[in-house]
């Protein structure tokens, strides 16, 4: 099939790959990267467990051509800590015990991070909203806001 | 005692820096060497007889690398957590019993390959008439899903006399109640992979109990319960949906076939579609205390719908059974509880097993009565709670840790700490 | 107009299976460095099981929650412990685990009190430590005592299992035991319903679960806000549509479930009151959790609105309807 060759930033890395028109993001991630952090939980935009950071804004990388991340920085799980230090929403979601079964908090964080970039300062009810894309199905969702709001204080320091 | 060190703590999840750095492996991380695709052909009728499946143009397209029928199962062709009902495969001459029974699994290089695959194989299925109430599925003119009928067990608790103790009560509810069908949702759907090491199949897979997934595996694969080994991968939530065996037994029949490495992961759409979820109920409720309140005599029929296998039901109705009449202690009691098969999606455990339907009725008939009797609801509870030396209504005494009024006082306390007089 | 109520309901809850036997097992190895590994057959689901089993093993072993390894759910190296289910784990795995601990500390309790010159009966394990009750300046440390194990030959191994006393329910009549222990709870609701939409918006929830003892108050916190989300689910909006067999609701863009919009307030409230049989006398929760949601919730609506829904979910049609019916 016609492969085209495409060239992106991933976690600060510079990727030259060739892929086929059809394959989703979240396969080029996913099966050809090597990066599993980012979930598959509905394959239809609906849970945002595969949620990345492209080019400042959350994407669903289920509902996205690999082919258009072509010149596009994209951010993914793997990529928020820096080395063994983790960023300050991944402490905030161990020390806040934001995280249960773990499937949905790779994408919740991302979001997370997204809102805050834009948002430094949310009140809990922005959280929600920067956050009703993303389903968790264990935690009831009230320690992830309290963790988004702590870290917001910490990266505001 | 001496002073506690470590129990009462909050301690951080011993897996959780995994999990937010996005290293944790569950089932759908995995890749092995030569590790092939597996997926599952499945019945579009509710109710029928197989007649045909023809799997010829399926083996030749290229990449396939096994498609295996009912024939193909060396050991027993059954699985199921209470009774062993449900078909692994429902091979040429079996019953269909509802939409989605697997009828033939498939492994090949990709997953398209698999999906394509699926679609050349020839089924023919005779129909028979279905019934997708529980109502109807309990008359003798329904249906019938199996030999012995479809009420598939009854659970009864009696204690003292409720027909004598009605006519004592100074206040009687009567009313019925329904609840949906629920899924579990949990994010990460069902998924495993299987390998043959020697004469050992290896099955990683999200689970939440690998020592009964062992007992499914080895039994329909005809080795011994020390040749199939069951890894639990970190898992994605359960709710009870990860009881049954769904991927399990399937993965290890193709990794056995093909000796390779095969994996499964079902879609959203087959997760919602094909696996267990929580039993609706009807519930009819009669209740009766004296003026003061006190609960005298309570009456309850409970009918689950399980559909077409038991799974986890009798369990669950059962222990509805028990829980059906709230804490509360009352002398006369009456419960009866049918577990029911229809050709509806197949019901089994779901956080809570029964007791989130019967408490909804409950909790409401102590409404009812309270509204009756012009007393608050907290007041009628106070009134009837269970304490340390109540007898409960399968006859059982309460001795110790029996916190009731103390949650109800410590609710009480902090709804009116934050809510002022609404409470 | 939107219209405030607030309801309150209790449940009760069995731990462990219905009237069965469903034991739970563990091994425990107390290795040359003092630290720990437990085997068990306890699945993790997310719930924190693994965690709590380490916090079990700790305390009982003296030793420091850095120091136990927890391998789990691995049918070739662990031994069965039954299903993650019925709100069982912690109190019967707990038990198997806490058993298992002591069997393998009595080699070394054994040993320390030769090294002491006391009784055994007076030692305790804490802080890495075996220590003299009375006298706490008096001590060896679990590695010492271990090196003096070792180079008498001896390991430190203990495994436990634990079936909780019940009695089968008497087919006939269903009366027995079902169960050793129960858990209890309270929950009040407070919600605001929209009387021209039928629309439900739960506000608060003030959740108290008495779970005999609280092995990880954040977990055991985490769970109950879990529980009450299904809870609201299960109240207001879940529903699998079933058309003859054929499920109509088969995405999560039909099948809705909560999101981060529709969480209220929840005040999870911890009752202990011990249970003796239990590890350190916890009982459950994961299920009792989500148990009171909905009837707390429905009760609330009688309470903002009159009218009693008695199927749920309560869709905002569905009310609307009723309310409208109430109204003429």
């Amino acid at each position: 099939m016609n492969k085209k060759l495409i060239k992106f930033t991933l976690n600060d890395k510079e990727y030259k790959v060739e892929v086929e028109p059809q394959v989703l993001l979240v396969d080029l991630i996913r099966e050809e990267l090597g990066l599993t952090g980012t979930k598959v939980g509905c394959g239809e935009g609906e849970c945002g467990a595969c949620t990345v950071i492209m080019d400042g804004k959350t994407v669903n990388s289920c509902m996205v051509l690999a082919v258009t991340v072509d010149g596009k920085k994209i951010t993914t799980i793997e990529g928020l800590a820096k080395g063994e230090e983790l960023h300050p929403l991944q402490k905030s979601f161990v020390e806040e015990g934001a995280v249960q079964c773990g499937f949905c908090t790779p994408g919740m964080i991302l979001s997370s991070k997204a809102l805050l970039d834009e948002n430094p300062n949310p009140t809990p009810e922005e959280i929600k909203k920067g956050l009703s894309g993303n389903l968790c199905r264990c935690t009831g969702y009230a320690k992830i806001v309290k963790a988004v709001e702590k870290a917001s204080k910490e990266l505001n320091k | 005692m001496s002073q506690l060190k470590v129990v009462g703590q909050n301690v951080k999840k011993k897996d959780v820096k995994e999990k937010v750095l996005g290293t944790a492996i569950f089932a759908a991380d995995i890749k092995m060497d030569g590790m092939l695709y597996g997926k599952t052909l499945r019945s579009k009728v509710p109710h029928g007889i197989v007649k045909k499946i023809n799997v010829s143009q399926a083996l030749e397209l290229p990449g396939v690398h096994a498609v295996l029928t009912e024939q193909d199962i060396p050991g027993v062709n059954k699985a199921g957590i209470i009774v062993k009902d449900e078909p692994v495969l429902v091979g040429i001459g079996q019953r269909i019993r509802k939409i989605g029974d697997p009828l033939a699994i498939v492994a090949a290089e990709t997953e398209e390959i698999a999906e394509a695959a699926l679609d050349l194989i020839e089924v023919e299925v005779e129909e028979l008439p279905a019934v997708f109430s529980p109502l109807d599925a309990m008359k003798d003119d329904a249906p019938k899903l199996y030999e012995k009928g479809n009420i598939m067990a009854v659970r009864r608790i009696v204690k003292g006399d409720v027909a004598e103790a009605f006519k004592n009560c100074d206040v009687i509810v009567e009313q019925d109640y329904t609840t949906s069908m629920v899924e579990h949702a949990y994010i990460e759907t069902e998924a495993g992979v299987a390998k043959m090491e020697g004469d050992v199949v290896n099955v990683w897979v999200c689970t939440q109990n690998p020592h009964y997934d062992r007992k499914d595996v080895a039994y329909n694969l005809n080795i011994g319960l020390n040749q199939a080994r069951i890894i639990q991968t970190t898992t994605g939530g359960g709710f009870g949906g990860k009881l049954d065996v769904t991927v399990h037994v399937h993965v290890a029949l193709l990794a056995k076939a093909t000796k390779r490495p095969v994996k499964m992961v079902y879609s959203r759409r087959e997760s919602i579609s094909n696996t267990v979820k929580r039993h609706p109920f009807i519930m009819k409720y009669k209740t009766g205390c004296d003026k003061d309140g006190k609960l005298i005599a309570w009456q309850t029929e409970i009918i689950g719908d399980t559909g077409a296998y038991a799974s986890y039901g009798p369990g669950t109705l059962t222990r509805a059974a028990v829980h059906a009449t709230g804490p509360y202690e009352i002398p006369n009691v009456k419960v009866e509880a049918y577990t029911v098969y229809t050709n509806n999606p197949q019901a089994g455990a779901m956080r809570g097993f029964g007791v989130p339907q019967v408490a909804f009725a409950h909790e409401s008939q102590m409404n009812l009565l309270a509204e009756k009797l012009g007393i608050s609801p907290l007041e009628i509870r106070m009134k009837n709670a269970f304490i340390p030396g109540s007898i409960t209504a399968t006859g059982s005494k309460l001795e110790h840790s029996v916190g009731l009024k103390s949650t109800m006082e410590s609710a009480k306390q902090a709804a009116e700490k934050v809510l002022g007089d609404k409470f | 107009m939107k219209k405030r109520g607030v309801g309150l309901a209790n449940m009760w809850y069995g731990i462990g299976n219905t009237g069965l036997p469903n034991p739970a097992s563990a091994y425990i190895e107390l290795l040359d460095d003092g630290t720990v590994i437990v085997l068990t057959g306890c699945a993790d689901i997310g719930q924190g099981s693994t965690t709590t089993l380490a916090q079990i093993a700790a305390e009982e072993m003296g030793v420091d929650i850095e120091d136990v390894r927890v391998v789990s759910a691995d049918t070739g190296i662990t031994p069965d412990a039954g299903a993650t289910s019925a709100s069982r784990q912690t109190y019967i795995s707990g038990n198997a685990v806490k058993m298992a601990a002591k069997e393998a500390k009595t080699i070394l309790v054994e040993t320390a009190a030769r090294m002491l010159e006391v009784d055994e009966d007076s030692l305790i394990l804490e802080d890495r430590k075996i220590v003299v009750k009375n006298d706490k300046d008096k001590f060896v440390k679990i590695k010492e005592c271990l090196g003096k194990c070792r180079a008498e030959g001896k390991l430190t191994l203990g495994h436990g299992w634990f079936n909780p006393d019940v009695t089968a329910l008497n087919p006939e009549d269903g009366q027995g035991k079902p169960y050793a222990t129960y858990a209890f709870a309270t929950q009040v609701a407070e919600v605001e319903v929209n009387t021209e939409t039928g629309e439900v918006k739960v506000l608060k929830i003030f959740a108290a679960h008495d779970v005999g003892k609280a092995i990880n108050p954040i977990n055991v916190e985490g769970q109950i806000e879990g529980g009450c989300m299904i809870g609201v689910g299960f109240a207001l909006m879940e529903q699998v549509k079933v058309d003859k067999g054929n499920i109509k609701t088969p995405n999560l863009a039909t099948y809705l479930i909560p999101t981060a919009m529709d969480t209220p307030e929840i005040y999870p409230i911890i009752v202990e009151d011990p249970e003796v049989t239990g590890p350190f006398g916890a009982k459950g929760v994961g299920e009792p959790a989500l148990i009171p949601t909905a009837a707390a919730i429905v009760n609330a609506i009688y309470d903002a609105v009159g009218v009693r829904i008695t199927d749920l979910p309560v869709t905002p049609e569905k009310l609307l309807k009723e309310i409208k019916k109430e109204r003429n």
